[in-house]
Formats: structure tokens, C-alpha cells, sequence
């Protein structure tokens, strides 16, 4: 036994050493961002992967994307990568109180960030706003319209905000009899959305970044179209082949000559790494590329990114492609200035949304644009996009060469 | 227990940090600020110029247009509204709005068809860049204003703080009580970072203009309350990067935006690139 002993002494006074002065980062953080419209809630779920510590961002049951967990003394950083984003805060035993940043052209976005240890208590979700809305987002006298759609989730009250050009993705929340308050933060958006039912009117208020509060009103859906159909807000040019010239990840530049996409069927994924939508697409995308590539289709991947500076975008778009193991050509297309960046693509009219889907026959001409994404939170709008998709790719590929 | 209980519990673990409105937030975000000048890439502070495409433009050895070293000649143009980067037989589309690097200088292209501009940003930030300067907080630089709204919303095309120009939309007026009298600001809705996010901005000058601060005026934002008024925090008025950095266009003044009395908080300057621009 003897022997035994002053080895296990010696672990236990390294182990007592190497201990940290506080307990660990593992486990589930109840999170708010304070924005001007009040605290929107969100989730952090610390685990250890690969020698370090990860963090998933929670909105609710589900779970997005990942950061990396750098603890030093007591300071705590989040690192977003995936939308070169930031959360640094300062620990105090089981508070965190920090800053999230992401850093744009005209200087630093940030919003104050607090955390406790813990978990969100689930909330019953109420039954009287379940369903969906045909909302007006009203902005100086300007309207503009929304979907809004509720269900019962798992974790409380789930919703999805879909507007002309796709969803924002799961939003999460709870409420009361009559009102409701539901929200997302995925490393990018910040929103949340807060109302009151107030006799068959639903009014409130969707609140964006730190300070943008755009008050709306809703009713329930008569099930005539409230948004603009995605085919309906981007036209292109189809009378001669869509031409694109721009360079790839290893800075060869690609153009529409290129042998890969020759007679094929292709289907052109304008997005971004930073647009959640596009990644909620892109796992779609890939059933599409598996299942019709032996017939003669292709996927192009014009990425539009934050800076457009390729130095900076490429590592983004890397890890994109890494994140979902894309296989198809990826294409640094420029930045995603919204109305500025249609210039760099001039056969198309009315490029507003990220993502947008062109499909090409296989003479190269474009034939259907489709405006935005409506993801898997949107229900049954998700699956009729996606046999939408397979109807165009499976006519193309029926045509002669 | 319902998400306000929770965040009841919540905010009874940790202190609210009384949103915006404290000395402790805007010093913080000064201090954010100030480190984004001195280490973003694009950076005011890195910015060697700044000059409409026109006709087009060489770039690269000394007898060009834009002399840049140990760049082959290059030339840049603008047609249908796409603005083109043409090096060797290499001809190059460039983003309006971003960054594009080429041999480690800094390039964004921005602007209206027909009227875009080139920005340059230099590797490093020049050597004698100023310290950035304040008034020191005080809560009663803080008013709360209701935005009387615009009765039409009209769009216009003005310049952002950071010179470039944006299409932006009439929200209002706002009234604010200073020194003896009341005056009206107008208020414009600018586009913000992501998708259904804008920001509230009032472009000014006041009584301090041209000698304690900016000379060609300050941006500040409108914080909204709760109460659906909105916090006019005179501690956060800030310069247009045309205080930074001569080399950027600076906005012309809003009309009606001239206040008489001196507004002694928020961003200072002293001296260099005083030149006011004119209507």
C-alpha cells in the first residue's frame, strides 16, 4: 500500500494547484442581450470537445452555432467565428457581464451581454396566438409585409417571421394569456419579437440590433397571399447565358466557360456565411446536389461576404464549406452591400435577398430566380420551396443538351 | 414560471445596467470606439484618399492618378454601374460598398452609379493621428424627446457618417429644450447592419461648432425608451470620419439642423481639416 500512497498525495496536491480559482465553464447559461427594447433572452450550453471548451447558442430546444471558449482569469471570450463575432465578458462566481461585438465598416456593433448559470425555465405557450399571422411591419408610414407563425414547441412558444425574401429563422419564447414575447440570437441576429393579442388584432413591436423597433400589426391568415411570391421579386435576364467571372478560394478565377458546369443543369446558390438563412439552405442543397448529380446537375456558390476583402472572406467561406462539407465550387463573389452588390451581377433585377437561388438549363440561361429561403421553422412553406426546387431541376434535366 | 419570472430572477442576480443611460456605458463605448480606429484595417485612420472614378483612374507607380508602391499599373472604371479593376490581363469586378485587397493596399468602391468612389486604405495608420476627445459625461446632457413623425416619408440620398452615401428616409422632427429656448432637429432613418435594422441619426451643429468641436457638425443617434419616447444623448454625438481624416467627404448639413446654442458634450476636436463644406 505504502507505495501507492505518495503518488496519489502528490495528484491530489497538483490537481489542488492546477484548479482553477473558479468552477468550471461546463454547462447551461441563461443569457440576455440589453437592447433598448428590454432583455432578449437566449441560451449558452457549455461542453468540453477536443481538449477545449464550445459553446452552442440556444435559441429555446435549438441549438445553432458554435463558439469557442477562451477563459483567462476571469475574463470569458466567445468566439463566434462563423460570423467573425465576439461575446467578452467578465465572470463573478456564476454572473457573467460583458459585450457582444461584431465589427462592421463604420465601427464596432455592440450590445451589452449578461449571463447567470442555469437554464430558461420552459413557459407554457398560449394557445391564443398559436397559428399564423399576416403581419404589416410599419415603418415611417412605409408598410411592409410579414408571415408570422406560431406552434407549440418542445421548449415553450416557437415562431418563425417570414417576410418577401425568407425566414429568420426559429425564434423562441413564452408569454401569457394574451401576449407573447419571442426571440433569436445565433452569433448574428439579434431580434426579438414582443406583442398583444388585443381582441382578433394581434400589435407589437419587432425589435432588431440594438436599437431598431419597427411596431406591427396582424391578423389571422386568410390564406390569400400576403408576400410577394419568391419567383416574383428578382428578374434576370434570359436571353442570352448568365455570365459571372469571379475567383475561388485558391484565387484561380472561374467564369460561366467553365468545363465543370458545361451542358449542365446548374443551380447558382447566391449567399453568404454570414446569412443564417443560407445556412439553414444549405443542408437542402445538399440532398439536391446527391440525388441529381449522376443525371447532370451542378451547384455554383457565389458567396457575398462581409468585408470583400478576400484575405478576410475567404477563411469565412472556408469554414462555411467546412461546417457542411460542401462539395460544389465556391466562388468569392464580392460583399454583400444589398442594392450595391447587384452591379457585380447585372443580368439579374431586383437582387435583394440572401439567399437567392437562379437555375440555370443547361444551355446556361437563367429560367427561374428564387428570391430568399423559407427554412425549416417556416413548416409547410419549407416543404413546398423544396418540391418547388425539385420540380424546375427535374423539367431542366428532361431537355436535350 | 414564466419568462418574466425568469428574467425577474435574472435581473435579480445581476444588477440591470440601467440600459444606455449610464456614465459608465458611454465610456465604454467611447473606449470600443477608439479601439476600432487604431486597429481596424479600414480603419479613418488608415485612409490615403478618397476620389470619384469618373472617366477612370490609374493606380500603381508614381505618375499615377493614385500612386501606390509596388503595385503594377493598374486602372479602374466604372461601366453600367460595375466597377472594374483592370491589372495586366487580369480584369477584376469589384464590390461597391467592401474591401478589396491588392498587394496589401486597401480598396472599397462605393457610392451611386455614376458617381462612385474609390477609398484607399494604407497598410498601417499614419504616424500622428489625434487622440480622440471628449466633454465629460453629465446625465443633463441626456434629454427625452418624442419623434413627431414626418408627415410624408420621403427618401433621400445623403451621406453616412463614414462619408459614404445611403439612401435614407424622413422619420421626423424632434424638440429639445436648450439653454433660454426649444428648437426642432430633424431626424433621418439611415440603414443599419442587418436585415430590418436602421438607426435614428440627427446630424447637427450647435454653438460649439468650429471651436471646441467638429466644424462641419456631429452625428447622434436616438435611443428609444420604453415609454415610446426616445433618449437624445448629447454625450454620444460623434464626428463624421471627415474629422478623422481629410481625405473623406463630409455631409453637408441637414436643413434646419443649426442649434445657436452651444451643446458642450459628446466627441471635441481640435484643429486640422477645417475646411466646411458648402451646400
Amino acid at each position: 500500500m505504502r507505495p501507492m500512497r505518495i503518488p496519489l498525495l502528490v495528484a491530489a496536491i497538483l490537481l489542488a494547484a492546477a484548479a482553477p480559482r473558479q468552477a468550471s465553464m461546463m454547462g447551461r447559461w441563461r443569457a440576455v442581450l440589453d437592447i433598448a427594447g428590454g432583455p432578449l433572452p437566449f441560451e449558452l450550453a457549455v461542453t468540453a470537445q477536443g481538449g477545449g471548451l464550445v459553446a452552442s447558442i440556444c435559441n429555446g430546444p435549438k441549438c445553432a452555432d458554435q463558439a469557442a471558449v477562451t477563459v483567462t482569469g476571469n475574463r470569458v471570450l466567445f468566439d463566434i467565428a462563423d460570423y467573425a463575432a465576439t461575446i467578452t465578458a467578465d465572470r463573478r462566481g456564476d454572473s457573467l457581464v460583458g459585450v457582444y461585438q461584431n465589427v462592421g465598416r463604420n465601427g464596432p456593433r455592440s450590445i451589452p451581454f449578461r449571463a447567470t448559470r442555469g437554464a430558461w425555465p420552459r413557459t407554457e405557450p398560449p394557445a391564443s396566438v398559436l397559428g399564423s399571422w399576416d403581419a404589416w411591419y410599419i415603418t415611417d408610414q412605409r408598410r411592409s409585409p410579414r408571415v408570422l407563425h406560431f406552434i407549440g414547441g418542445t421548449g415553450g412558444l416557437e415562431a418563425a417571421v417570414t417576410s418577401n425574401t425568407g425566414d429568420l429563422g426559429v425564434f423562441w419564447g413564452g408569454g401569457t394569456a394574451d401576449s407573447f414575447s419571442v426571440a433569436r440570437f445565433d452569433g448574428v441576429s439579434v431580434y426579438l419579437l414582443a406583442g398583444r393579442l388585443n381582441g382578433d388584432t394581434l400589435r407589437g413591436v419587432f425589435h432588431a440590433g440594438l436599437r431598431t423597433q419597427t411596431p406591427f400589426v396582424a391578423v389571422r391568415t386568410t390564406g390569400a397571399p400576403h408576400l410577394t411570391a419568391p419567383t416574383a421579386l428578382t428578374s434576370a435576364d434570359t436571353s442570352t447565358p448568365f455570365r459571372f467571372s469571379f475567383f475561388d478560394l485558391e484565387g484561380r478565377r472561374v467564369s460561366q466557360t467553365d468545363p465543370r458546369l458545361a451542358g449542365k443543369v446548374v443551380l447558382v446558390d447566391i449567399f453568404g456565411s454570414w446569412c443564417v438563412t443560407c445556412h439553414e439552405a444549405t443542408p437542402d442543397l445538399l440532398d439536391l446536389y446527391r440525388k441529381y448529380r449522376p443525371s447532370g446537375f451542378e451547384i455554383l456558390g457565389l458567396g457575398y461576404e462581409v468585408t470583400g476583402d478576400s484575405t478576410r472572406d475567404n477563411p469565412q467561406i472556408r469554414r462555411f464549406r467546412d461546417k457542411f462539407g460542401i462539395p460544389w465550387i465556391l466562388l468569392h463573389a464580392g460583399a454583400s452591400v444589398v442594392e450595391e452588390t447587384a452591379a457585380s451581377l447585372p443580368q439579374l433585377r431586383g437582387f435583394t435577398a440572401y439567399p437567392t437561388t437562379l437555375f440555370l438549363g443547361r444551355d446556361g440561361r437563367i429560367r427561374t430566380v428564387y428570391a430568399g429561403f423559407r427554412g425549416p421553422a417556416t413548416g409547410v412553406q419549407h416543404t413546398k420551396q423544396l418540391e418547388d426546387y425539385r420540380r424546375i431541376i427535374e423539367k431542366l434535366l428532361a431537355e436535350a443538351p | 414560471m414564466s419568462i418574466g419570472a425568469g428574467l425577474v430572477l435574472l435581473g435579480a442576480a445581476l444588477t440591470f445596467p440601467a440600459a444606455a443611460q449610464s456614465r459608465a456605458a458611454v465610456e465604454r463605448e467611447r473606449a470600443s470606439f477608439a479601439e476600432w480606429l487604431g486597429s481596424s484595417p479600414v480603419s479613418p485612420w488608415r485612409t490615403l484618399v478618397v476620389r470619384a472614378i469618373g472617366a477612370g483612374l490609374s493606380l500603381g507607380p508614381d505618375s499615377a492618378d493614385i500612386p501606390l508602391a509596388g503595385l503594377a499599373p493598374a486602372r479602374l472604371t466604372e461601366r453600367d454601374g460595375r466597377v472594374l479593376l483592370r491589372m495586366g490581363t487580369d480584369e477584376l469586378g469589384l464590390s461597391r460598398g467592401r474591401v478589396q485587397t491588392v498587394e496589401g493596399w486597401r480598396l472599397i468602391v462605393s457610392g451611386p452609379r455614376g458617381r462612385t468612389a474609390v477609398t484607399v486604405f494604407g497598410p498601417a495608420p499614419a504616424k500622428q493621428h489625434k487622440k480622440l476627445s471628449y466633454y465629460d459625461y453629465h446625465p443633463r446632457s441626456a434629454h427625452i424627446v418624442t419623434l413627431r413623425p414626418a408627415t410624408e416619408s420621403r427618401t433621400q440620398r445623403l451621406l453616412a457618417p463614414d462619408g459614404v452615401e445611403v439612401e435614407a428616409t424622413d422619420a421626423g422632427t424632434v424638440q429639445v429644450s436648450l439653454g433660454s429656448g426649444s428648437s426642432a432637429l430633424r431626424v433621418m432613418r439611415l440603414p443599419g447592419a442587418t436585415e430590418d435594422e436602421s438607426e435614428l441619426e440627427i446630424y447637427f451643429r450647435d454653438g460649439t461648432s468650429g471651436k471646441t468641436t467638429y466644424p462641419a457638425g456631429r452625428f447622434v443617434s436616438l435611443i428609444p425608451r420604453p415609454d415610446g419616447r426616445y433618449w437624445l444623448d448629447f454625450n454620444r454625438a460623434r464626428n463624421p470620419f471627415c474629422a478623422y481624416n481629410t481625405v473623406y467627404p463630409c455631409p453637408v448639413l441637414w436643413r434646419g439642423n443649426s442649434l445657436s446654442e452651444p451643446v458642450k458634450a459628446g466627441e471635441r476636436y481640435t484643429g486640422g481639416g477645417l475646411e466646411v463644406p458648402t451646400p
